[in-house]
């Protein structure tokens, strides 16, 4: 399941459980799937067609005086649009929560205009944001409902490609805590990877694993705050090794957050798997071959680390 | 309406041809391709083929020649409309189409600029006519040429604010040579536009923005941009579809597509009419843009100080006096930004854009379309957040334009932390075509101005409100991506970055440690994007590997994560970070750096942590 469906489906619930939360779009609500909200609970729905800067602004509005729970979602590109409306938002102390979808070059056809490349290097730079990023249905219902009870400004990235569950339903989840979604007494590399690029880091650990070696898989879950003790560890567990991929730019993303984090340490090597430069349109997984960023990418940069 | 001219029966009817042929390509090339906006595209085909084959004059065979009539297609998801058009027109092979999409065809989802067919890319809604502005605005003005703007929107689009930030502008500057045509076909995405199938609606915001609708342009003078509210059919041709919910971005199945692409087929009547679009009228002005230089070094003198705004007002009048293709957008800030040294020696070189940053920055990149201009847009740094979409679309669309953004970080004071832009670094350095200057005193900042106007992509020019020294005699050499070592010593202990204020801040921190007996090596990096790696690292082996970075900016994306990056493998190394990490209040400048930790004494202390903490380690 696409976690942005899984974001629908999480958010109906929610609502479901609390007659507090509220929801807007742009008039993206059948690809950011805020219909399945809308369908169960259309009062409580807000279309805000296509106006981004507003949207925001009118979700921070619904937010003050703790009138309602806001979640106001759109192609995660589209903030861009919004973006003075998130710096103030934040110097408002506003606790509003915003979802994108369509994350990355994972969108394959539409092209550059409608991938969001640069969302998590703008929702960091925010200083009161909670920046999540689930790789699968169960733990993007679980960012969901801890959004809501986060203050501050909270950002979910989903993405367009279906994918598999790979956590169970009473898997707990916490804000900066990241989980090791593979591991074995003998990994050889920390590879860190969200949303579909963990998909494709555990790929990878299948090929490689086929050829007789091991990695540890991690999932940060949250971008911001990074889980660094977990990082850490699993760093020193696999000599130093860490290599981050992320379906994002190089600049601000998971791989400057990961540095930032293990920073100083002596003997870790991180490399960094990302995107350079503005992509194309193309077929979601021939796109993410050719920027870089796929299990076979993955696996060379792995192998890369043992000959050097 | 005594100029209008009715087109002959014949003409009309090659004209419905085009346009059917225009709806068979586009259901024919998503259809295939498996994505696309097909209905998006059924309900511009009359407008196009008019445009393209009657109104428009222009040369196929060159499609940016700076004569021709301009189009630009903001409704970006009718892309296949648009390549339809220039198949038409013998640029483009009608085989091509059917590889809409694929990875290593030229022919993408929505229009960018590695086709010559398109100037800036589409896609992202609301922002064409912003850019339809600026290439309008250049045309009556710099040009003075006769050459139109066309602009073609979509009625969900309308809801952007751009949309009518342009229209004031266009309204304002009585752009006569712009034409907006509005595809008004009652349905966006999901759910019908707000305002449905109501044209008259549209004509009373149009006219009350100032914008003539066209059947009344026609039969008076025009001194005002026109507006064609076209009220057409979403899937126009395609009846399971006509005006009907649900069929947004929805290709038809194969059967389907060949039933419908028959029936369209047989309605294209032969036509003795081979219609060709008529000439554009040549008369815009040669224009070379290469060797825009400034005519003499900088004339500060070592000690003087001035704050690297003004120094960057006074480095665009200097540039803009012998070179005449150099225009200056402001949005309502020339006072701030400083701007308005270079407004009052060249006021018609000068754009007010008034306090609408978004359709700043659509402007600047419709004036620099074609090569027609170098434009530098400024406003309060923290402002930019405004248009990261439309820069976002910039990097796209592979626009040159040079943004200044003034009252970076805490050093704007008083005003407190909505004026202060401390995130806009990390935007800037998220943008792919971006070269990031960040200038320390006047001499540097004159030369990120010439560079700037030099250096392709998007180029940001970072300055601070206060006064500061001049600390680079005026024939020191500068290059992007080239760090210069302004401190140093023998035996330095730590190597500082730093850049603007916290560069002064760290030559304060670093003459004080002297008397400590502590020395310090302290680089200015002069652009953060690109970063000079190679002396960074140099520097901070010679100083044991103690590196330092200081910036006024937050923690995420910036300065530090920069040098992060550049150090990132090599190993020895050691990088603490000063940063600001909340948001941050109003206050004295210099109480602020203070409170947040990057001022001379943050700076002197970090760097004594690092020392005992290293001999502590010994």
């Amino acid at each position: 399941m696409a976690t942005r469906r899984a974001y629908g489906v999480a958010l109906a619930k929610l609502g479901e459980a609390s007659k507090r939360v509220v929801a807007l779009d742009g008039d993206t609500k059948n690809s950011t799937f805020s219909e399945t909200f809308k369908k169960a609970f259309p009062d409580r729905y807000i279309e805000c067609f296509i106006a981004e800067q507003n949207m925001v602004g009118v979700a921070i509005g619904c937010a003050t005086r703790d009138r309602t729970v806001a979640f106001a979602s759109t192609f995660a590109a589209f903030f861009s649009r919004g973006y003075d409306q998130i710096r103030m938002g934040a110097i408002s102390q506003s606790n509003v929560n915003l979802v994108g979808s369509h994350c990355g070059v994972s969108i394959g056809e539409d092209g550059p205009s409608q991938m969001a490349l640069e969302d998590l290097a703008i929702f960091r730079a925010i200083p009161t944001c909670t920046v999540f990023y689930p790789s699968d249905a169960v733990s993007t219902e679980r960012a969901v409902e801890l959004s809501a009870n986060t203050k501050g400004i909270c950002f979910i990235r989903t993405s367009r490609p279906d994918n598999a569950v790979i956590y169970s339903p009473d898997e707990k989840f916490e804000v900066g805590i990241a989980k090791v979604v593979r591991q074995s007494d003998s990994d050889c590399v920390t590879v860190i990877g969200a949303g579909v690029t963990l998909h494709e880091a555990l790929a990878a650990a299948d090929m490689l694993a086929s050829e007789g070696k091991n990695i540890r898989v991690i999932d940060p879950f949250t971008i911001k705050p990074l889980d660094a003790a977990t990082i850490m560890a699993s760093a020193r567990a696999t000599k130093g090794q860490i290599i981050t991929v992320e379906d994002h730019y190089k600049e601000g993303g998971l791989g400057e957050a990961v540095l930032s984090a293990v920073g100083g340490e002596p003997g870790i090597v991180v490399t960094r798997l990302a995107v350079s430069g503005v992509p194309r349109s193309g077929k979601s997984t021939e796109l993410l071959d050719m920027f870089g960023i796929s299990a076979k990418h993955i696996a060379n940069a792995v192998r890369q680390t043992f000959a050097n | 309406m005594e100029d209008y001219h009715k087109p002959d029966q014949q003409t009309v009817q090659a004209l419905r041809n085009i346009a059917n042929r225009l709806r068979i390509n586009s259901i024919k090339a998503t259809t295939a391709a498996g994505s696309g906006h097909p209905t998006s595209c059924c309900s511009v085909a009359e407008i196009l083929s008019v445009l393209y084959f009657h109104s428009m004059k222009y040369r196929p065979e060159d499609p940016r020649n700076s004569n021709s009539d301009r189009f630009i297609m903001s409704k970006g998801h009718a892309a296949p409309a648009l390549y339809s058009m220039w198949v038409e027109t013998g640029f483009l092979k009608e085989s091509e189409l059917l590889s809409l999409c694929q990875v290593d065809s030229s022919l993408e989802g929505h229009p960018n600029p590695k086709q010559q067919i398109v100037d800036v890319a589409t896609g992202s809604l609301g922002q064409g006519l912003g850019v339809a502005c600026g290439m309008a605005y250049t045309g009556k003005y710099f040009d003075k040429s006769s050459y139109r703007v066309f602009c073609l929107l979509g009625d969900g689009e309308m809801s952007e604010g751009a949309v009518w930030e342009a229209m004031s502008f266009a309204s304002y500057y009585q752009l006569d040579n712009l034409v907006a045509i509005m595809d008004i076909n009652r349905l966006g995405q999901c759910d019908a536009a707000p305002l449905q199938h109501h044209v008259e609606k549209y004509q009373k915001r149009c006219e009350a923005f100032g914008v003539e609708e066209l059947c009344k342009a026609l039969s008076q003078p025009r001194h005002q941009p026109t507006a064609i509210i076209a009220k057409t059919i979403k899937g126009k041709g395609i009846p399971a579809a006509e005006d009907k919910l649900g069929w947004h971005a929805k290709t038809l199945p194969k059967d389907m597509a060949e039933m419908v692409t028959k029936d369209l087929q047989s309605r294209i009547m032969n036509s003795s009419k081979h219609l060709y679009p008529p000439s554009p009228v040549e008369d815009s002005p040669p224009v070379s843009l290469r060797n825009i230089r400034m005519p003499s070094a900088p004339s500060y003198k070592t000690g003087e100080k001035i704050a690297t705004r003004k120094a960057y007002g006074m480095a665009l009048a200097k540039i803009g006096r012998y070179n005449e293709r150099v225009v200056v957008l402001d949005g309502d800030t020339n006072n701030l930004t400083c701007s308005d040294i270079f407004k009052n020696e060249h006021p018609n070189r000068f754009v007010e854009c008034y306090i609408a940053q978004q359709n700043m920055v659509s402007v600047a990149m419709g004036c620099a379309a074609r090569e027609r201009n170098v434009v530098f847009a400024s406003t309060l740094a923290a402002f930019f957040t405004r248009a990261y979409d439309q820069l976002r679309m910039a990097a796209i669309s592979e626009c040159d334009i040079n943004l200044c953004g003034s009252h970076c970080g805490l050093s704007t004071g008083e005003e407190g932390p909505a004026l202060m832009a401390l995130e806009d670094v990390a935007m800037f350095r998220a943008l792919p075509t971006a070269t990031i200057f960040y200038p320390c005193d006047g001499v540097s900042t004159e030369k990120a101005v010439e560079l700037a106007a030099m250096t392709k992509g998007v180029c940001y020019i970072r300055t601070s409100r206060q006064d500061s020294a001049i600390i680079y005699n005026s024939n020191e050499d500068f290059h992007v991506g080239e760090a210069k070592v302004v401190y140093q010593g023998k035996d330095d202990q730590v190597t500082v970055v730093a850049a603007g204020v916290t560069l002064h801040e760290a030559l304060a921190a670093a003459e004080h440690l002297k008397k400590e007996r502590i020395s310090v090596r302290v680089i200015d990096p002069f652009t953060i994007k690109p970063l000079d790696v190679k002396t960074i690292i140099d520097n901070t082996r010679a100083t044991r590997g103690r590196i330092l970075t200081v910036e006024d900016h937050y923690y995420e994306g910036g300065l530090g994560e920069a040098v992060s990056s550049a150090l990132i493998n090599e190993p020895g190394l050691n990088q603490v970070r000063l940063a600001v990490s909340h948001v941050p209040r109003s206050g004295k400048p210099h109480e602020l750096l203070k409170i947040y930790g990057i001022d001379r004494d943050s700076i002197a202390q970090s760097i004594r942590k690092m020392l005992s903490s290293s001999t502590n380690a010994k």
